[in-house]
């Protein structure tokens, strides 16, 4: 029952990084992508349909820390306090940046939220990287070593925000498309998101060997109940986002409500 | 435990919870109005519907943004802050947040951005059945949350072993009364809020004489119409669960309603079970009760009045006063919400889950600094959330269904197909 619990952890912890990273990663890079307001509205179109469905993989993932391993859902929160506040202020303000930035139609008014949004996906990226980087360092709950906090922070930016300019260089048409282009520079913009996932992949299982979730799992009796009811709903899960993927595969030529 | 650290700690959630609280009431009520209209909408093609599901479905949208980042942090919060909890129940209380996520949440969102982005895309059956699981993994959702709740407020289904609960009876757990109960009432005063706010933003363009008058006769009715029965079922909800209150927690009853002699007898009992200590929840419980009975009982009234004005259409281009009423009557369902959310919370003290783990023992080990940094962020964080989307649902609300951007493709142009398809 453990080993389930411990994929399935592992199954919604990947399914953030890599959808998730990516919408991150293009609100980093905004500035960068759009240059005026128009093509400041394709490139959050771009991740519009998707940045909602992609962060619930992350809500899921703490719902089962708290349902499947509540001990270790409590070290980490409480180990990593400071990284994970400013990655909720973060999570909150470049939500806040995304929902609002068309409700009204005034320039000022989108170009705080843009600043919002992009200044928010910063704050996310930057705290996940100290997160991770203390895990790695398997210094949670300890003293906190400024060292692997810094250097999570420096390694996660860069990965975010290419992931994210791999996955805009997908989504994208005209001059934000070919900027994003051109940052995949020689390893080209079909094999850029390979790269970048596959090096996510890798960061996150590896903080994951290092925190063995399987030692801190609930009760078998909280799991015989848990882990059934998780197995049964996830292939819905699953179907119900390959749904808005498929939906919204197409490049983006024009804006959405957002 | 520093005692200014719980008290920080329990404020900055009280927030938290009534901030998310008072955005996802109306977030289960409306969506649920908005399906019913959609409904209507496919099935007769009438061009009204359509209308109106676009200009409801757009205030509807604009309030859930600010419910699911307040869930976000409330969610982190119960980790960051009540380490206790999650150490001592989370073999339970984890065990319905996780389904909730996942059952829930994670399907609202889902269908929710392809609800919001498919509009024109989708077929119209596939896009009104993406309403409708909207709606129902949302009930699911304040389902789940109050069976997280209910047991904190009457720990069913488990026992204490070394120290720590252990899941015995699952049963119990989903059907605990202090869940099922809570759950009808909360979900129909939703419906309740959701039914005042489409009948007093109606009759804010009826008294204005704004264009499209038979757009918001029609939603003045139907707002109307849901106000009435809710309002029964939720004083009914309300009434056999103050039996459960009897029988679970009746302390909570007993230090409201201010009973003397019965408190130090059931303040004794409570010492003699637990050890001594004080186990009188705040009296101000008991205001807080008052004020939710109060709110009702102005609402009956204002939504009987409304029911006899709008029996014909004369009647209600005549009647500016009453409109006027129905307007000012918006904020009520809130009031009476939040009041019954502080009863209930209040009354629970000084346990966090009822008779096993005190609130003191629940807390985290942070320094009252770190807590007191975090809880002004978040409170001005929210506030101003809070402010700019009271604004926002304003605006929209006055500008009426021509102002509405929800469905329209490219947020402000006419329909036109905006697809390549590379990919």
């Amino acid at each position: 029952m453990e080993t389930i619990a411990v994929a399935i952890l592992g199954f919604f912890t990947l399914g953030y990084f890599l959808l998730g990273g990516a919408d991150i990663g293009v609100g980093m890079v905004l500035p960068f992508l759009g240059r005026t307001d128009r093509e400041r509205r394709l490139v959050v179109t771009a991740i519009a349909p998707f940045f909602l469905g992609n962060e619930v993989w992350l809500v899921a993932v703490i719902g089962i820390l708290a349902g499947a391993f509540p001990e270790l859902e409590a070290t980490l929160l409480h180990g990593l306090y400071p990284a994970f506040s400013v990655l909720l202020v973060g999570w909150v303000v470049r939500d806040m940046g995304l929902w609002l930035r068309g409700r009204v139609d005034r320039r000022g008014w989108r170009l705080s939220w843009d600043a919002a949004t992009v200044t928010g996906s910063w704050l996310v990226a930057l705290s996940w990287g100290v997160v991770l980087g203390e895990i790695l360092a398997g210094d949670v709950g300890g003293p906190g070593a400024a060292g692997a906090a810094v250097a999570g922070a420096a390694g996660a930016a860069p990965l975010f925000a290419s992931h994210g300019l791999a996955f805009a260089a997908l989504r994208l048409t005209g001059a934000p498309h070919r900027r994003a282009r051109r940052a995949a520079g020689r390893i080209g913009e079909a094999r850029m998101p390979v790269v970048t996932s596959a090096v996510i992949t890798v960061a996150v299982l590896a903080a994951g060997v290092r925190l063995e979730p399987a030692r801190a799992a609930a009760d078998p009796g909280s799991l015989s109940f848990l882990v059934p009811a998780i197995l049964v709903v996830t292939p819905f899960l699953v179907a119900a986002q390959a749904w808005s993927w498929y939906l919204f595969r197409h490049r983006v030529t024009e804006p959405v409500y957002l | 435990m520093d005692p200014e650290s719980l008290d920080l700690a329990r404020l900055q959630f009280a927030l938290t919870a009534g901030t998310h609280f008072l955005f996802v009431s109306l977030t289960l009520g409306l969506v649920t109005l908005v399906a019913c209209v959609q409904t209507r909408a496919t099935l007769t093609g009438s061009e009204v519907h359509w209308r109106m599901t676009r200009f409801w479905g757009q205030l509807y949208v604009v309030n859930y943004a600010v419910g699911i980042v307040t869930g976000l942090v409330m969610e982190l919060q119960l980790g960051l802050n009540w380490g206790g909890l999650g150490h001592f129940a989370g073999n339970v209380f984890g065990s319905s947040l996780a389904l909730e996520t996942l059952i829930a949440f994670f399907l609202e969102s889902t269908f929710l951005g392809l609800w919001i982005f498919g509009w024109g895309r989708l077929n119209r059956w596939a896009h009104l059945a993406l309403i409708w699981g909207i709606t129902l993994t949302a009930c699911a959702s304040a389902y789940w949350i109050m069976v997280s709740n209910g047991f904190l407020q009457n720990p069913v289904g488990a026992e204490v072993v070394d120290g720590v609960l252990r899941l015995t009876d699952v049963r119990a757990v989903l059907t605990n009364p202090s869940a099922v109960v809570a759950v009808g009432h909360v979900l129909s005063g939703a419906m309740v809020a959701a039914g005042f706010l489409m009948a007093g933003v109606s009759a804010y363009h009826l008294r204005r004489d704004t264009p499209d008058q038979e757009f918001f006769r029609r939603s003045l009715r139907i707002g109307l119409a849901v106000t009435l029965p809710f309002l029964l079922l939720t004083a009914g909800m309300g009434g056999m669960h103050l039996g459960v209150l009897e029988d679970t927690q009746p302390l909570k009853l007993t230090a409201a309603f201010g009973d003397g002699s019965e408190l130090s007898r059931l303040q004794a009992e409570a010492e003699a079970a637990y050890g001594p200590g004080d186990y009188v929840p705040s009296p101000a419980g008991g205001a807080a009760f008052y004020l939710m009975v109060c709110c009702w009982v102005v609402m009956l009234v204002v939504s009987v009045t409304g029911i006899v004005l709008m029996r014909s259409d004369r009647r209600v281009a005549a009647s500016r006063r009453r409109l006027r009423l129905l307007v000012a009557a918006i904020p009520l369902p809130f009031v009476a919400m939040i009041a019954g959310w502080v009863l209930r919370e209040l009354g629970r003290q000084p346990w966090v889950v009822y008779g096993l783990l005190r609130t003191e023992d629940a807390i985290s080990d942070i320094a009252p600094v770190t807590l007191t940094v975090s809880l002004i962020v978040f409170t001005v964080l929210f506030g101003v959330l809070a402010l700019v989307n009271y604004w926002l649902l304003a605006r929209f609300a006055r500008g009426g269904p021509r102002a509405a951007t929800l469905g329209r493709p490219g947020g402000d142009r006419p329909a036109e197909p905006y697809l390549t398809t590379a990919f």
